[in-house]
Order: structure tokens, then C-alpha cells, then sequence
């Protein structure tokens, strides 16, 4: 079948819609009608370059080139068709999308870390999870698509294991949210920071993950959630989702934290700004008291090595620093218990979406986002 | 010197309020005056002989739920002085001890010294009357009394701007009843928590479990007002029995069963527990922490979903919380709007108001009373 998509075709250039051919299924395998994308920075990253291979390694590995791609990974749709072997969704299920698979049958599916699946491993290279080769057609020539999911098309071809299936009566807008930034920054806190009753923590960088972090840490009870953000308007919003103090900045905050815990310093810091930079650990995990715990959840550049520790405060002071994928969540069972929550009232999600985007407006959506004035921002396929 | 104090003479027979000498702190000791105690269901268990064994036989002073101010410090006491405010943990915390050590002084081994209600430092009495050593009924602290002499170990310093009324209750039903779901149970953002019985124990594990994020969290009990209570406290559902529960589980758990079974009752009972048991799910923790009778020996658990169903059995003392860091950090939530202490005090009474203020717990009509002293 032929459907649009946004394609991007080098760095620094801009989304183009073109015309994309998609074969049917094969075992194991759902085509899929997307109806809400989010515009997740995690893309972005492509078009900055901070997510896209060299070119050499590329082709010492025997890889094609990485552009063409169409991206997007965090998204909702409608089951259209599916490949024969094909047993927990049917066609007309509404499916959340997972950009970490959960095969379900490799070591980490099967100790309760979904989100380390072992098929998670080729998320950037071409062609299918099942067998490897490729479903998605630009006159002609195969396309990579973004966590082999490809939200930024109209339809995509995916492995059962990308997709989960969720409740008819969701907004489907709630559940393109949940299956990426709100997982991801939910978790970040409850799970991967394990933040508990009475603790003080605090989320660098208040986008579309950090807002789900500062949620997530108002719901598992800590005491103060200090959200840091440039943006003026991002520090008014984490206020609306629970926050107890803002700052512009870590410098900012260093002093005032000192201050309120009289010189405890966080039990917890979660790093969410947009791209993370290894400078940035210094007051990252100077944030951190004694036994603290810091987790990375932000994407660095592919090819930064360095990062600002002091490794003697680490050491003396028994900190941690762990990083996290998808908020080290289980897709399977947290997207259904997170909509769940919205559901009852619990988790917010309507209000984590600033402005909605059609496809052809995707390059106006990350302008937006660039410029500071979304949390989150979505395509909303007609 | 010379105070008053309640003194029960034997079981099953009412607080006698009346004159004691006192004597001075020994080493490791310090002379508190009481400004205010929590009446706990545990006294009651004193006078109804449901913790025989486990606690002095009379004549003893009761009261455990206790904060007030430092007047004296015998040799040997560092952490408190004259003028310090204070809230007795009503197990004591040595900071030595094994247990202590690695960070569970709910189980601090200086614990097993309180027993005989003799003074932890040396086993002999500070309180006499009539002619008799008088014994301290829990944790070796006689908080029903307007001055009382107990050891360093049992002695949390806490800000002075702080109300001693309200901070009492953080010498034992509120750190039990909050840590209760907040460490034994761990309950995690989005569980489903059940509280049986809302007392003063129960109420605060409904906080708890509330704080931690629970989505829901019912609340059994069967006095209207309790129910009531418990919502006011964050519940999100009430029922009057645990098998009213049972009956919904469907709409308060989507059919799963309680992630936390928190039992919380005004005395545990081995029937009651078994059915409470049916409530949780797979992999559910089920926390006992309500006092069963020393002499009861039976509980009517189907074991078989220990293992099936993988559900976990927990018993909790003193919330599993250590006391030091655990009572400044809750009067901290107190003071943020994040812990409510004081709709947890339905009516206070004076000393000579302990019997009435006993009837009115057995009828249901408090979640706590607490004894105020006026000196």
C-alpha cells in the first residue's frame, strides 16, 4: 500500500513529506494505521546529528547509509492487518507503540527487564525485527525507520513485539504519550531513582520526560521536587504538575538546595534536559547528597566520552549514578497500568500537550519545540 | 520528687491517677516532663492481659506515646540536654546493637530490656508508690504520668517550635501505622493498598500508602465514622467488612487483588487475618501490624497461596522505621502539609480523664485521644 510520510534526508535539513510504499505483514508482523505521533527530542537527535552514526562505521559494519530515515517512536494507532502467527492483537485493537520491544522470551523479558530486550538491539539498523529485511519502500530504495516503528508515516509495517495493545475508550493521544516521554520520565523517578516518602529531588531539564519525572516524584511522595529549567514558561508548568520549587538553572539552584536541606543536598537528581552534556554531571552530581543517587536519562551525543564526575565526592560520599531506558519500565505492564491511571485521574496527560501538529506541519512542531514553547507537541493524523 | 501519675493495680481494673515519688535519673538517664501522651490500644492490652508475658505484670504506670521537655540528665547523656524537646520512641534505639547497626532500631536488641518495666540502664525502679516499685508498662517510658525518668536510648531530640501534643503521636501509632506502608509494605506509585481497621495505626498506614502514591487505597472498618475519617485521610474507598471488600475487588483492584494487605486492628485475630489474607493478590504483601495475643497460637491462613500465588506474609514493628531519622522526618511532612497530625487527635483529656478517654477509644468514638498535662 502508499501512504505519506516525513522522511528526513541528511543532517541540519528538514522533514519532507513523501510518498511511501509499505508491504503487507508476514508472521509476526501488524501493519499498522498510526492516528497520534508525538515529537519526542529523541528524533531531533537525528536531525542534530547527536543520534546518527559515522558514515564509516556504517560501512565497516556493511550497513547502508543511515539517511534516509523516517523517524518517530512514540505513538498510536489502529491495527489494520496482521501476519500470520500473530496472537495478542487483532485487526481494529488500538496499540500503543513501544520503541523498546518486549520479545517476551530473551533474558531480560524474562527477569522483569522488558526494557533491555535483547530485539531492541538493532532499534537504528535497517529492515525488520522478524527477519531482517525490509517493508518500507521510497521509490523503490528500502528506508530506515526510527526504533523500526516509524510513527511519522501514516502507516507502518511492525513486529508484534512493538506494540501493545491498549483499551478502545482511550484517547488515543493519552496513549501515544505514555508510550515513550511519560513511561520514560514516570519511571525515571519511581523506578529507576526509586523515590520514596519524604525524599528531595530534583529533575534537570523540564520537557516532555522531565515533566512525567517531576510527576512521577510527586506521586511516589517526595517531599520537594525541584525542577530546573531555562525556560520560563516550563518552570510555570512543572508548578501545575506538582513541583515545589523552580530554578533556571543548576548554579541557580546549587545554593538554594543547600539552603532548604540544610546542606544535605537531594536524595535524588534526574537528568531530562534536551541533549545531555558531559559538563553538565559536575553540578549534576554535586546536587546529590551522601548515598545519593543520579539518573541519566537524557540522550548524550553518540560519540561524547567525557563527562565532569568528581570521582573522589562520588567515592567518599557512596553516590550513584545510573542510567535508564524507557524509565527501566516494563512496557507490557506499565503503558496499560500508567493509562490507568489516567484514567482515574492520577496521572496527567491531556495537559502534557501544548499543541497538536498535522503531518505536514511537523517542521513548524519542532520549530516550537526548538524554541522552548512545547511540552509536548504531537501530529494528529486525519 | 513528687508528680502524678495513672497507675494500673491490677487487671481489668480502672487507671488510678495519684501521687508517686519519683527519683532522680541515674547514668544513661534523663528526667522528662510530660507535656503530652497518645492513649495507644496498647495500653488497653495491659489491662486486658492480651500482652501477658510479653510485658510487666501490675502495679505499672501505662502510656508509651509520649513527648515533653528534658529537666535533668543523669551522667553519661550526650544527645539531649536540660530545655530539649523531646519524643520517646517507645522502642528504644541504642545505635550499637546489631540490629541498630544495620539499620532496622525498630528491633534494637535494648528493646528486650523494657519487658520487665524496670529502668533499660540497670533493671531497677525510678517509680514508687504506696510503698511499691512501680513498674513502667511499654518500652520502660510511664508516659501517663506528669514526669517520668527513662533511658537516653528511648530520647529523640526534636525542634522546639514543634507542638508536643501533636508530636506524641510520632512516638508510636503514626510511625507505625505510616511506615507500615511506607516500609513494610513498600508500597509503590500506582499499587492497590487495603487498610483493616483505622485507628491510630490504620489511619496513618492509610497516609502512608496514600504518600507513596497507592492508587487506590480502601479503608475497612466497621464505624461509620472511621470511614469517614479514613477518607478524609486520602482513602479512596471505605468498606464496613473486609468481606464488603471482597465484593468489590473488581471495580478497586480490576480484579487483580490488593498489591498490600495492611492489617491494622485494634487486636489481631487469627480468623480475621485469614480472610483479610484472601484480599491480596499474586505476589501481594500482607503486613501484620496489629498485636495479636501473646497466647494465640493459630492462624487461619490458606498457605497454600503462599506459594502459588507467591502472596508474603510480613509482620511490622514500629512501622519498620528507625526512630531517629524516622520521627524528625514525618514531623518535617507534618509541618509541609504533607502528614496530617492533627485530625488524628479526635479529643484530648487531662490526666484524670485517662478512664474516659479509654472508654470512648473501646467505643469507637476516636481515632486518637490524647492526655494533655497541665502542670
Amino acid at each position: 500500500m502508499k501512504c505519506r510520510a516525513a522522511v528526513l534526508r541528511g543532517v541540519d535539513q528538514q522533514w519532507q513529506i513523501e510518498e511511501l510504499t509499505v508491504d503487507p505483514p508476514k508472521v509476526g508482523e501488524v501493519l499498522v494505521k498510526w492516528s497520534v505521533a508525538g515529537l519526542c527530542h529523541s528524533d531531533e537527535h537525528f536531525v542534530t546529528g547527536d543520534m546518527v552514526p559515522d558514515a564509516a562505521l556504517l560501512e565497516a559494519m556493511g550497513q547502508p547509509p543511515f539517511f534516509p530515515v523516517i523517524a518517530g517512536h512514540e505513538g498510536a494507532g489502529v491495527v489494520v492487518e496482521v501476519g500470520p502467527g500473530v496472537t495478542s492483537v487483532a485487526v481494529g485493537d488500538h496499540v500503543s507503540a513501544s520503541f523498546v520491544p518486549s520479545c517476551g522470551r530473551c533474558r531480560y523479558c524474562s527477569t522483569g527487564r522488558q526494557n533491555l530486550c535483547d530485539a531492541g538491539a538493532g532499534a537504528m539498523q535497517h529492515g525488520m525485527i522478524t527477519d531482517g529485511t525490509n517493508r518500507h519502500w521510497l521509490n523503490g530504495e528500502p528506508v530506515r525507520l526510527m526504533a523500526k516503528l516509524g510513527t511519522f508515516a501514516e502507516y507502518t509495517c511492525v513486529a508484534e513485539a512493538s506494540v501493545i495493545k491498549v483499551d478502545a475508550d482511550l484517547p488515543l493521544s493519552a496513549v501515544a504519550l505514555v508510550s515513550c516521554g511519560v513511561a520514560t520520565g514516570w519511571g525515571s523517578a519511581t523506578k529507576r531513582a526509586d523515590v520514596r516518602p519524604g525524599d528531595t529531588v530534583v529533575v534537570v531539564g523540564i520537557g516532555g520526560i522531565g515533566m512525567n519525572a517531576v510527576q512521577g516524584a510527586v506521586a511516589a511522595g517526595a517531599k520537594r521536587v525541584i525542577a530546573v529549567d531555562p525556560v520560563e514558561f516550563k518552570r510555570e508548568k512543572a508548578m501545575e504538575f506538582g513541583a515545589t520549587h523552580t530554578f533556571a538553572s543548576m548554579d541557580e539552584a546549587f545554593p538554594a538546595v543547600t539552603e532548604m536541606t540544610y546542606g544535605q543536598m537531594a536524595d535524588k537528581v534526574i537528568m531530562t534536559p534536551g541533549v545531555m552534556y558531559g559538563d553538565m554531571m559536575r553540578l549534576g552530581t554535586g546536587l546529590a547528597g551522601k548515598g545519593g543517587t543520579i539518573v541519566v536519562t537524557a540522550v548524550a551525543p553518540i560519540t561524547q566520552t567525557e563527562s565532569s564526575v568528581n570521582l573522589f565526592e562520588l567515592a567518599m560520599w557512596n553516590k550513584e549514578i545510573k542510567g535508564t531506558i524507557f524509565g527501566s519500565l516494563n512496557p507490557r505492564s506499565d503503558i496499560p497500568a500508567l493509562l490507568g491511571l489516567y484514567r482515574e485521574g492520577q496521572l496527567k496527560l491531556d495537559e502534557l500537550i501544548t499543541r497538536t501538529y498535522t503531518l505536514d506541519q511537523i517542521n513548524e512542531g519542532y520549530e516550537d519545540m526548538r524554541q522552548g514553547k512545547n511540552i509536548r507537541g504531537v501530529i494528529v493524523y486525519d | 520528687m513528687k508528680t502524678k501519675a495513672a497507675i494500673l493495680w491490677g487487671r481489668n481494673t480502672p487507671w488510678s491517677v495519684e501521687e508517686i515519688e519519683l527519683d532522680p535519673p541515674k547514668a544513661g538517664e534523663v528526667l522528662v516532663k510530660m507535656v503530652a501522651s497518645g492513649m495507644c490500644h496498647s495500653d488497653e492490652h495491659l489491662v486486658t492481659g492480651d500482652l501477658a508475658g510479653a510485658t510487666p505484670e501490675p502495679p505499672l504506670i501505662g502510656g508509651h506515646e509520649g513527648a515533653g521537655i528534658v529537666l535533668e540528665v543523669g551522667p553519661g547523656v550526650f544527645s539531649v540536654e536540660p530545655g530539649d524537646h523531646v519524643v520517646f520512641g517507645f522502642i528504644p534505639a541504642c545505635g550499637r546493637c546489631p540490629s541498630c547497626a544495620d539499620g532496622h532500631s525498630n528491633l534494637c536488641d535494648m528493646g528486650s530490656l523494657t519487658a520487665t518495666g524496670m529502668q533499660i540502664s540497670d533493671g531497677t525502679a525510678r517509680h514508687h508508690a504506696q510503698g511499691k516499685d512501680i513498674a513502667l508498662g511499654i518500652g520502660s517510658l510511664g508516659t501517663f504520668a506528669h514526669h517520668t525518668v527513662v533511658h537516653e536510648a528511648s530520647c529523640i531530640k526534636i525542634d522546639k517550635e514543634l507542638p508536643l501534643d501533636k508530636a506524641c503521636l510520632l512516638g508510636c501509632g503514626v510511625v507505625t501505622g505510616w511506615g507500615s506502608s511506607v516500609y513494610a509494605a513498600q508500597v509503590q506509585p500506582g499499587d492497590t493498598v487495603a487498610v483493616v481497621g483505622v485507628g491510630g495505626i490504620g489511619a496513618n498506614a492509610v497516609q502512608g500508602a496514600k504518600l507513596a502514591g497507592a492508587r487506590v487505597v480502601a479503608a475497612i472498618d466497621p464505624i461509620e465514622f472511621k470511614r469517614e475519617k479514613a477518607m478524609e485521610f486520602g482513602a479512596t474507598h471505605t468498606h464496613a467488612s473486609i468481606d464488603e471488600a471482597l465484593g468489590a475487588l473488581a471495580e478497586t483492584t480490576w480484579n487483580r487483588g490488593f498489591d498490600k494487605v495492611i492489617m491494622t486492628c485494634g487486636v489481631g485475630n487469627g480468623d480475621v487475618l485469614g480472610q483479610a489474607f484472601w484480599l491480596g493478590g499474586k505476589r501481594s504483601k500482607i503486613v501484620v501490624t496489629n498485636i495479636h495475643p501473646t497466647l494465640e497460637a493459630t492462624i487461619s491462613v490458606p498457605a497454600v497461596f503462599l506459594t502459588v500465588f507467591e502472596k508474603q506474609l510480613i509482620g511490622s514493628l514500629f512501622g519498620s522505621a528507625n526512630p531517629r531519622k524516622d520521627i524528625p522526618k514525618l514531623l518535617e511532612l507534618y509541618t509541609q502539609g504533607q502528614l496530617d497530625l492533627d485530625g488524628l487527635v479526635t479529643k484530648t483529656y487531662p490526666l484524670e480523664g485517662i478512664n474516659e478517654g479509654y472508654a470512648d477509644m473501646n467505643s469507637g468514638k476516636n481515632i486518637r485521644g490524647v492526655l494533655v498535662y497541665e502542670h
